[in-house]
């Protein structure tokens, strides 16, 4: 019970521990409102990858495709863990808006809108077509014409608020879409023929995935019209295969089984005459057929937190010198509870107990201002865009909508836990020192 | 002699006045340095908050710095963008050469295009019809070359062994991609590919022939292939340079996109200005000249000569560098807000101190120290403590940015975490200039947050009454 007294009593009474608390309080505001701020912008950054590709991706990276994807994706359609199933075409176009005299390069992803819709999110990052994601390619203004739906960063331009001005229904506009067509070799199938593998698209609709780069650079075409456009040759190919899994499958094994099916048919078509293709698919999760992207994001996550755990150590400093001081002006107490038995353990635990006090009090105010500031962190931006113009990220610039401001308690828990463990390290070698100290020196009348 | 003399006795009691009380200072300083070790403390966390926030400022300014850098090496000083291309361009350039601002020019046609390497392989890429050699006198362009960048000689699109065939440069990343743990391109890989043909294909758009031929059937797009062999390797360091871009002789990409037409045109004009000249002043004339050309070489109409953009390479980036820039000062807002707990710390060792030092502030303000000068003391002596951290400080920081490279290798290979890759920051190396303005400017902002520090327990020492200390009982 002493201890529990004497720690709360030193707490009060010596103002000098205030500014630990002090300390303690403002690395966890400053580290809290942080790395909120950063996990969201990194899990909703990972979500959206995920609702790009889907659960799993069969494919190749070779543009040639590969061969038999129809038979493999009824093979999968009638796996009990899969709910849907989308092929895809990849490739680059060189686009043409009609009636311009300029064109640019793009991705282009041949897709199944139904289809891909079921497998990724697709559906719902489209503007005109988010409820029946199956007419994605059938343009409102004439539903006879073959469509395109492009990302919305080349289409339209955001402003200041993050926000496009969309009109109410698409307005007609072609694209003059130009590809490769390449045959099952890689070599061009047209080369030297004057004849352009060319079609026009009519603009349906705009896609919004959150990936800037995926925003502005696909553009999606019927997966049939892509096919006809890129493949050349008697067999026809696709690119990948996009997965959905049944909600109650994890990931992982989700994808082997995918693999072993996909082991299973590679052996069963091996003696057909374009088998060599299937040579260079591979099955991949979501998390690594996106790793490229995901992973500089956590890397930068990292390297904050390691930036902040070398910031942190002046709190360290702080709590030592604080508790050095107080040990130094409470000799004499340690000497008259260790004249009347108290071990040397229990003078630790008692240091440490004030230490945890110290650490919890600190991270409950910090804690609080924290979720306090996070709660209003949008406003405030907004406050300083109309008065200052000043804003955290230029929304023009970065496809950022909202600061991620939702706490996770396990972040704030092992803040939490993290200011404790420091205040206890910064505590260490005095309440060493204290267990040191001996009654008969430290009792002595001449230093009383 | 006697106003001299009484000069000279003026100095020196003036210098006893003052070297008296200093030389106390300094001798306090020095004792509380040697005997109160705590205060080393504060010293680290001084140095360590310095060379952080050092770090930091450089990193970002150094890649400002990068961005502007490898803008004008690409482009040179200024760019001239038309809206549609134009005819007559060597006229343009000898009339932009006859000014005084401007010490070289040359001529870009672009276009975009898909390009096949062999088999399978397809990239999507952007393609300048350029003059090698004159392109060399405005920017850096000759040095960007793998093999013929080695040497002195003007660089050249020639086909080693055939006069007929068309010579291209390829950037580094359309022929291959940098290894995922070391992001290096494979050399091996790269020379290869010297001497192989490749396929471009490009398009323009032309007026379509009706059924009469009289060319009023709209517009039209036609593709345009071009077969030519990779003659050089272009390496920038900037990854989205390195990716996308492919260089073609201008006269041939002119054929290409425009067979029927004879004229030699671009779309635009990349300039070297003159040493010693005002930018905006140059802007202004090369304006001048533009107008005067349009007008009346190509007899362009006032609303399109305006559409043109004459634009420095500073400027061109100048929005990202102006994100860039806030995002240092947000970042650097936050460390900062931490380091004030660098503020709590030297507050609670000098209030330490002066506790335990009352004795010798009450014995020296009994002997007629000033309250005033006993403050001194102790803000002088957390003052510093600012310059002594902030100054390691600065060395950790040099030290820490000078090698953030080979840093950067060795968590690679101790952890096998690649931190820094080309295609995510743009340049295949992490630039590592220390950016001596900030570093200024973080050291005098250590050195006041450290006096800050001592200000109450200056004032708790100034306040000791030496009657009530050195009371005998």
């Amino acid at each position: 019970m002493y201890k529990v007294i004497l720690a709360i009593r030193y707490l009060v009474k010596r103002r000098i521990t205030y500014f630990a608390v002090l300390a303690v309080a403002l690395c966890v505001f400053i580290v809290v409102v942080v790395m909120t701020v950063m996990i969201g912008l990194v899990t909703g950054f990972t979500q959206k990858n995920h609702s790009f590709v889907g659960d799993c991706v069969v494919g190749t990276e070779s543009l040639v495709g590969f061969p038999y994807y129809e038979d493999f994706a009824d093979v999968l359609k009638q796996a009990s863990f899969v709910e849907a199933v989308s092929p895809v075409i990849k490739s680059y176009v060189l686009v043409t808006p009609v009636g311009s005299e300029h064109n640019y390069g793009l991705e282009m992803m041949g897709i199944d809108s139904a289809l891909h819709s079921m497998a990724t999110g697709f559906g719902e990052t489209l503007h005109h077509h988010k409820l029946d994601a199956a007419k994605a390619f059938a343009p409102a203004y004439d539903p006879n014409l073959t469509g395109f739906v492009v990302g919305i960063d080349r289409w339209l331009e955001r402003d200041s608020n993050g926000r496009y001005d969309h009109s109410p229904s698409p307005t007609r506009a072609g694209l003059a879409v130009t590809c490769f067509p390449l045959t099952a070799k890689g070599a061009l199938a047209k080369a030297g023929a004057g004849l352009a593998n060319t079609k026009t698209f009519y603009f349906s609709d705009t896609s919004q995935s959150g990936l800037a780069k995926v925003d502005s650079s696909l553009i999606y075409l019927p997966f049939d019209e892509a096919q006809l456009l890129c493949m050349a040759g008697s067999v026809t190919r696709a690119s990948a295969i996009h997965l959905k899994f049944k909600p109650n499958v994890r990931l992982q094994s989700g994808c082997e089984e995918v693999a072993s099916l996909w082991r299973k048919f590679k052996q069963e078509t091996a003696g057909q005459s374009q088998a060599s293709l299937l040579e260079n698919v591979t099955v991949q999760s979501w998390k690594d057929n996106r790793r490229a992207f995901i992973a500089p994001m956590e890397k930068e996550q990292t390297m904050l937190t390691v930036m902040f755990a070398l910031v942190g150590l002046t709190t360290v400093f702080i709590i030592f010198v604080v508790f050095y001081m107080l040990i130094s002006h409470k000799s004499k107490d340690i000497g008259i509870l260790k004249s009347v038995g108290v071990s040397n353990a229990n003078i630790m635990i008692l240091f440490w107990g004030f230490a945890l006090l110290v650490g919890l009090m600190g991270s409950a105010i910090g804690v609080l201002f924290g979720c306090s500031f996070l709660v209003y962190i949008n406003d405030i931006e907004g406050w300083l865009f109309e008065h200052f113009r000043f804003q955290l990220w230029d929304r023009t610039i970065y496809a950022i909508d909202d600061i991620p401001n939702q706490v996770e308690l396990r972040v704030v828990a092992v803040i939490v836990l993290s200011a404790i463990v420091a205040c206890w390290v910064g505590a260490l070698v005095p309440t060493w020192q204290a267990t040191r100290l001996k009654p008969v020196e430290t009792l002595q009348v001449s230093r009383l | 002699m006697g106003v001299l003399e009484t000069f000279r006795g003026y100095v020196v009691s003036r210098a006893q006045k003052l070297i008296g009380p200093e030389m106390l200072k300094l001798f306090l300083w020095l004792r509380y340095l040697r005997k109160k070790k705590i205060v080393f403390l504060s010293i680290a966390a001084v140095a360590l908050s310095t060379a952080l926030l050092i770090v930091v400022a450089s990193l970002f300014t150094g890649f400002i710095n990068a961005l502007e850098r490898s803008a004008v090496e690409t482009i040179g000083d200024v760019s001239l963008a038309a809206p549609i291309r134009f005819g007559k361009y060597p006229l343009f350039i000898e009339r932009l050469k006859q000014t005084s601002a401007v010490e070289a020019a040359t001529a870009t046609l672009s276009a975009e295009g898909l390009l096949h390497l062999g088999e399978g392989k397809v990239r999507a890429v952007k393609v300048w019809g350029i003059e090698p050699a004159r392109r060399a006198k405005v920017t850096d362009f000759e040095r960007f070359l793998r093999k013929q960048g080695q040497f002195d000689e003007e660089p050249s699109f020639e086909v080693t062994g055939s006069m007929d065939m068309v010579g291209g440069f390829v950037g580094i990343g359309v022929v291959a991609e940098p290894n995922e743990k070391t992001d290096e391109y494979d050399g091996r890989v790269i020379e290869e590919m010297l001497g192989i043909q490749v396929v471009l294909t490009t398009g323009t758009v032309i007026e379509a022939q009706d059924s009469a031929g009289s060319g009023a059937g709209g517009l039209q797009f036609k593709r345009r292939v071009l077969g030519f062999t990779i003659v050089d390797i272009v390496e920038t360091g900037v990854y989205d340079l390195d990716k996308r871009f492919v260089y073609l002789p201008i006269e041939a990409l002119q054929r290409t996109l425009h067979p029927t037409e004879d004229d030699q045109f671009a779309d635009q004009i990349q300039i070297k200005l003159a040493d010693d000249v005002r930018t905006d002043v140059a802007v202004a004339e090369i304006w001048g000249v533009w107008q005067t050309f349009a007008a009346k070489e190509l007899a362009w109409a006032p609303y399109l000569i305006n559409q043109t953009t004459i634009s420095t390479a500073k400027e061109l980036q100048g929005r990202y560098i102006a994100e860039l820039r806030k995002q240092m000062g947000v970042l650097l807002v936050i460390f900062g807000v931490v380091s004030f707990s660098v503020i709590v710390l030297i507050f609670c060792i000098f209030y330490m101190i002066v506790r335990l030092k009352q004795r010798d502030i009450a014995i020296m303000k009994s002997c007629g120290a000033a309250s005033a000068s006993v403050a001194w003391i102790f803000v002088g002596f957390g003052a510093c403590i600012g310059v002594v951290g902030s100054g390691a400080g600065v060395v950790i920081g040099y030290a820490i940015t000078g090698n953030i490279n080979a840093i950067e290798d060795l968590i690679r290979i101790i952890f096998g975490l690649k931190l820094w890759k080309s295609s995510v920051y743009v340049f295949s190396e992490i630039p590592n200039e220390v950016d001596w303005v900030w570093a200024l400017r973080i050291v005098l902002f250590a050195i006041i947050a450290a006096a800050i520090g001592t200000l109450i327990p200056a004032l708790v020492a100034a306040r000791t009454k030496p009657v009530e200390i050195l009371r005998y009982e």
